[in-house]
């Protein structure tokens, strides 16, 4: 909590200096820049990066204040629809104006609007703009509500959630309701939102057709990097403060920080909002490189995914967060490219994209009970550091609190 | 004498079993008193009702000249309005150095903006070595709480009880646990703490309350059987009946 802002953050230049070596690489090798790296793996990693970045938020949620939220994938799925909306709206205009420009009679502005909602909402047996896309023709109103629409609705559940003191298992169940309940009337055909179809076609920019999407690629990996960089650094300075030490005081002993005069209500609140904001920027920077987001992104298994990132990468630790991530999704997209071949075993057929979730599943079970630092726990031997034999007591008596075997020497 | 802490016929049950019953209580500014009772008297109950933790049933408790009432407050509004308590069993934040331990407790804004931007200032820092050294942890500042011997957490919470410069402070079993060198030491610090604040201290070692040589409150069953000097009070019949047992 003392000393310089680096003598605090170790990792931080650790962790910027590995995010510019990876950029600087793959662009470099880049299909863009003549290189053999394909334009697909380079959406891969900046769509990587993206994931990191919404572990990042889930740490400071999970491992720094002990909020189990299933609610994070929500928030990033919100992103990218609100992102997703300027999107649609922009490009499907570009397309319909030039389609009409070429008739005899010029079209008069009514005609353009009813012909791009016509495009859009056809799917959905419908014709004109409902309310939500109200602000869709503006990118900076777009952009605002990438961040305040997950913020918001972490701010009201929140307010709720926490003022009743609902905590552990029951507060994660309430976030995943919360999260069921959004997927689910995000799929109905009348939430305006194109029901199960989603918003597609998210890979093309409006305003640059010209450019090739080996290009377009390049650049969501540098604001990708960009926004896991800036994240990382807003991160590390939350935690290494006075304000990161309540943070997780409230998780291993919640009533002790209240008894010091704590609002720890007000502390989760403003925790559980910003980890929601960054969470929505990750989102939004995904789909765009995804090209499509649908609800069947926010279902009970992808909040799952994020909780296991954290906890394979290591809980209460930024980097672990950030490792986790990177880690189990780059593994988990080469084993459901389907360029590994199936294995036949006799009876049974090994089909890679089928098995992996069983392996990752298995994974997860076996940090949890072997090792429970996880991924970055392996820093910590580097480093030679070993924690103190608390011989199996947990670091405080709440349910979030860290076990023995996570905490960090 | 004005009163800072009056509590006066409170009430308590849980599932129907009456912890607390019709208790009266009332220390001034500046005073030191030891409670006493044997198991389940309602001694730590006693401590939740005056922090917020739990809610009494009937009854008032009343804080500081304006005679503001304590009961519906949240914990931490409480404890903002100077309550400071030691919990029966060492509670400490185990993850955290002892030097964080004890910042966190100094006295000073506690909303989550006032915390993000907060800087140790030099006069903070002192005053933080300076109770590590009265808590007799100087040598340990950059250990984790998780660490230390079980007196030396007892030590710690009331080093953190101490930086939040509490009007009150309400101290469960200090001795618990700690050795007879330890015990006088934190006889020393709770007796020095009493000349400028109240300080209740719950013990059940008699030998540690006759060290403190206060007054003395001996409950019983939820409610006040006697109240006077040590020596006053253990040759009360009551008393020796239900506490004693001799
Ligand atoms: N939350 C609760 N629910 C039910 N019963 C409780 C609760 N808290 C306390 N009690 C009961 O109230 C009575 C008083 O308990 P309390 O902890 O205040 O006693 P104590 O005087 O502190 O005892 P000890 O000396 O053992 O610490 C006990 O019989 C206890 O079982
Ligand atoms: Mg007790």
């Amino acid at each position: 909590m003392t000393g310089s802002f680096l003598s605090r953050n170790p990792s931080v230049p650790v962790m910027l200096g590995a995010i510019l070596a990876l950029v600087f690489a793959v662009t470099v090798f880049s299909e863009a820049m003549g290189g053999g790296l394909s334009t697909s793996f380079v959406k891969t990693l900046g769509m990587t990066l993206c994931l990191a970045l919404a572990a990042l938020a889930m740490d400071l949620v999970w491992g720094y204040a002990g909020i189990l939220s299933l609610g994070n994938i929500a928030f990033f799925g919100l992103g990218g629809y609100m992102i997703g909306m300027w999107l649609m709206a922009a490009r499907t205009r570009d397309v319909v104006t030039a389609n009409l420009a070429a008739q005899p009679i010029p079209p008069t502005p009514s005609e353009i609007d009813a012909a791009v909602a016509g495009q859009i909402f056809g799917v959905v047996g419908s014709d004109s703009f409902p309310l939500v896309w109200a602000f869709s023709g503006s990118l900076a109103a777009q952009l605002a509500l990438v961040v305040l629409v997950p913020a918001a609705l972490a701010a009201v559940f929140g307010w709720l959630a926490f003022r009743a003191r609902v905590t552990g298992v029951y507060l994660s169940i309430l976030t995943q309701a919360m999260t069921l309940a959004l997927a689910l009337w995000l799929f109905q055909n009348d939430s305006g939102l194109r029901g199960n179809n989603g918003l597609s076609g998210l890979q093309n920019i409006p305003g640059a057709e010209g450019v090739p999407q080996a290009e377009v690629a390049l650049w969501f990996l540098w604001g990708s990097a960009a926004a896991l960089a800036l994240g990382y650094l807003l991160s590390a300075w939350l935690v290494s403060g006075k304000f990161g030490a309540v943070l997780r005081g409230i998780r291993d002993n919640e009533s002790r920080v209240r008894f010091l005069g704590y609002p720890v209500e007000g502390y989760k609140l403003a925790i559980f909002t910003l980890s929601a904001a960054i969470t929505g920027v990750a989102g939004a920077l995904y789909y765009p490189q995804a090209g499509i987001v649908n609800p069947a992104e926010m279902m009970p298994i992808a909040s799952i995914y994020l909780a296991v990132w954290v906890a394979i990468g290591g809980r209460g630790r930024l980097y672990g967060a950030v490792i986790g991530a990177v880690a189990v999704s780059l593994v988990s997209s080469f084993f459901t490219s389907g360029r590994l071949p199936d294995l036949d075993l006799g009876p049974v057929r090994l089909v890679w994209v089928d098995w992996w979730l069983v392996m990752l599943g298995a994974g997860f079970v076996a940090v949890t009970l072997l090792a429970p630092k996880g991924l970055g726990g392996l820093v910590d031997l580097w480093s030679r550091r070993r924690g103190a034999d608390r011989h199996g007591a947990d670091l405080g008596p709440d349910a979030g609190a860290l076990r023995e075997q996570e905490a960090e020497a | 004498m004005t009163s800072l802490l009056e509590v006066s016929g409170v009430s308590v049950s849980f599932d129907g079993f009456r912890a607390i019953n019709n208790l009266s209580f009332r220390i001034g500014p500046a005073e030191l008193r030891a409670v006493i009772g044997p198991n389940g008297a309602g001694k730590t109950t006693f401590m939740d009702i005056v922090t917020g933790k739990t809610r009494a049933d009937s009854g008032t408790v009343r804080w500081g000249e304006k005679g503001l009432s304590l009961t519906g407050l949240s914990e931490a509004r409480i404890a903002r309005e100077g309550v400071g308590r030691k919990f029966q069993k060492p509670t400490v934040f185990e993850d955290q150095s002892v030097e964080t331990n004890l910042l966190m407790a100094l006295k000073n804004r506690r909303g989550p903006f006032a915390a993000l931007i907060w800087r140790p200032k030099p006069a903070e820092m002192e005053r933080m070595r300076e109770l590590a050294g009265t808590i007799g942890l100087s040598a340990h500042l950059a250990r984790k709480a998780g660490e230390l011997s079980h007196g030396q957490k007892q030590w710690l919470e009331i080093g953190m009880l101490l930086a939040q410069e509490p009007k009150l402070l309400l101290v469960d079993e200090p001795a618990a646990g700690m050795t007879p060198a330890e015990r006088e030491k934190t006889t020393e610090i709770l007796v020095e703490a009493a000349k400028t604040r109240a300080v209740v201290v719950v013990e059940h070692d008699m030998e540690f309350v006759r060290r403190l040589n206060c007054r003395v409150t001996v409950l019983h069953e939820g409610s006040v059987l006697a109240e006077g000097s040590l020596d006053h009070v253990t040759s009360n019949k009551d008393v020796i009946d239900v506490y004693l047992g001799r």
